[in-house]
């Protein structure tokens, strides 16, 4: 499977995302020749453990994420974070969840948008949306290297490109930058073969990542 | 293609069941009688069953899950499997066989660690050695005969004894859906018709002992590689 980078857009400090930024990355990505050829929407769900009154919440997972893949229909996966536990499994894992009630999914989020192609190199666009809300979370981009599977052989490449792109939106004036982070994959037991499991790990670092930054920007609500 | 898939999902998440005994000097009977029924070569069965139960705090109510680890092949693979409830009412008691819900998932391997991180425990842990049939006779029908293994210390699935020496236990399953069960179920007792000479199947819960006559059926069955009609 080749090799995916998901990066998420860190904005400048005292800036906030905004739809016109995606609309300005959009059009920079295209203005670097690469190709629109379709959407794409990744679906993440935080699920919460159900307890009795005087249960400790500290003892069960504060991040225990389920999430599909557009380019995995059949499966779904779970991702403890704080554990580094990654498991993919069919999609009735999550009518087996449904069934136990032991855990509930709480929040909903969805990252989706536009792809294109560039080359050997697919891009994904979108911005990060809790569902049924238009409330912008985040903006995400995936670059995805086709004829590469390892991630270390892969690293200069993605990282050259990463640069490229980062320079072309700076042309433009863009508020901030899209961050890579770079995932323990040791930790979570994932190989140097590139699979959905290392993707579905950069998500929730990912996720991680935007909760901080909304927190950080918004003055304390209480 | 999500939608499809998670409809039809929703339409095979039941299984009829029954349940049987035979005398492990049997089963090699049985085995000839159930490949000259169902036309298909037994399959070697081996599979580490543990049963987890949620910890007291967890759920409003307790919930229990089952991981299957597939010991037979090269790499053991996992599943993981949530068994409901028997279905209720006058329809379901009048069935031979027993329906309940069941939805299974192929997990990976570190399945059973994230049932620890989320609260679960194992409650017990089994083995089940033996072999598998896999055929269609008016429904996806799977028999299996094995016997059933309890670990002397845990998860040692080298180190397992029979739960019950000298007895075997006859599982015939089918997986249904809210629309076809009836078909299902009537398929299956029609099929465990001709086992009756060798093993008699029930609801699991109903126990009935094994078939008394069970040594003359067999012996005719060894006598002539299962030419005889019983």
């Amino acid at each position: 499977m080749p090799v995916k980078w998901v990066l998420h857009w860190q904005p400048n400090a005292g800036t906030t995302v905004n739809t016109q930024i995606i609309a300005e990355v959009c059009q920079c990505v295209e203005g670097i020749n690469a190709v629109k050829d379709g959407r794409w929407k990744v679906n993440l769900s935080f699920y919460r453990p159900v307890l009795k009154e005087h249960a400790n919440a500290a003892e069960y997972p504060r991040e225990f994420l389920g999430v599909a893949l557009p380019e995995q229909p059949n499966k779904y996966y779970f991702v403890v974070r704080q554990h580094r536990l990654v498991l993919e499994a069919d999609l009735a894992i999550q009518t087996i969840m449904e069934k136990l009630q032991s855990y509930k999914t709480r929040v909903a989020i969805i990252f989706e948008g536009f792809q294109y192609q560039l080359g050997d190199f697919r891009l994904r666009v979108g911005k990060v949306v809790p569902v049924h809300s238009e409330n912008l979370r985040g903006i995400i981009m995936e670059i995805e290297y086709l004829p590469i599977s390892s991630w270390e052989k892969s690293h200069r490449i993605m990282g050259d490109f990463h640069d490229i792109l980062q320079e072309a939106l700076s042309k433009r004036s863009a508020p901030g930058q899209f961050v890579h982070l770079e995932p323990p994959l040791a930790d979570f037991a994932l190989s140097d073969q590139y699979t959905s499991q290392h993707t579905c790990v950069q998500y929730a670092n990912v996720m991680l990542q935007l909760i901080a930054t909304v927190q950080a920007t918004q003055p304390a609500r209480n | 293609a999500r939608v499809n898939c998670r409809v039809e999902l929703k339409q095979l998440l039941m299984e009829c069941v029954v349940q049987g005994i035979i005398e492990t000097q049997h089963v090699e009977a049985l085995e000839i009688l159930l490949q000259g029924l169902c036309g298909v070569h037994r399959e070697q069965f081996k599979v580490h069953e543990l049963y987890l139960k949620s910890g007291p705090n967890l759920g409003a109510v307790a919930s229990e899950v089952r991981l299957l680890c597939d010991l037979q092949q090269p790499e053991p693979t996992w599943t993981v499997r949530h068994v409901g409830g028997a279905m209720r009412g006058s329809g379901a008691e009048q069935l031979s066989v027993l329906v309940r819900t069941m939805v299974e998932s192929k997990v990976g391997k570190n399945v059973l660690r994230l049932f620890y991180l989320l609260g679960y425990r194992l409650d017990y842990e089994l083995l089940r050695a033996g072999v598998a049939f896999h055929f269609f006779r008016g429904a996806q029908i799977n028999v299996t005969v094995s016997s059933v293994n309890k670990m002397l210390k845990l998860h040692a699935t080298d180190e397992a004894v029979p739960v019950t020496p000298g007895i075997q236990l006859v599982e015939v399953t089918a997986q249904a859906s809210s629309e076809n069960y009836t078909e299902v179920a009537a398929a299956m007792s029609s099929f465990c018709e001709y086992l009756a000479p060798l093993v008699h199947l029930s609801k699991p819960g109903v126990s009935t002992g094994v078939v008394p006559t069970a040594a003359a059926a067999a012996a005719s069955l060894m006598s002539d590689g299962g030419g005889t009609t019983l």
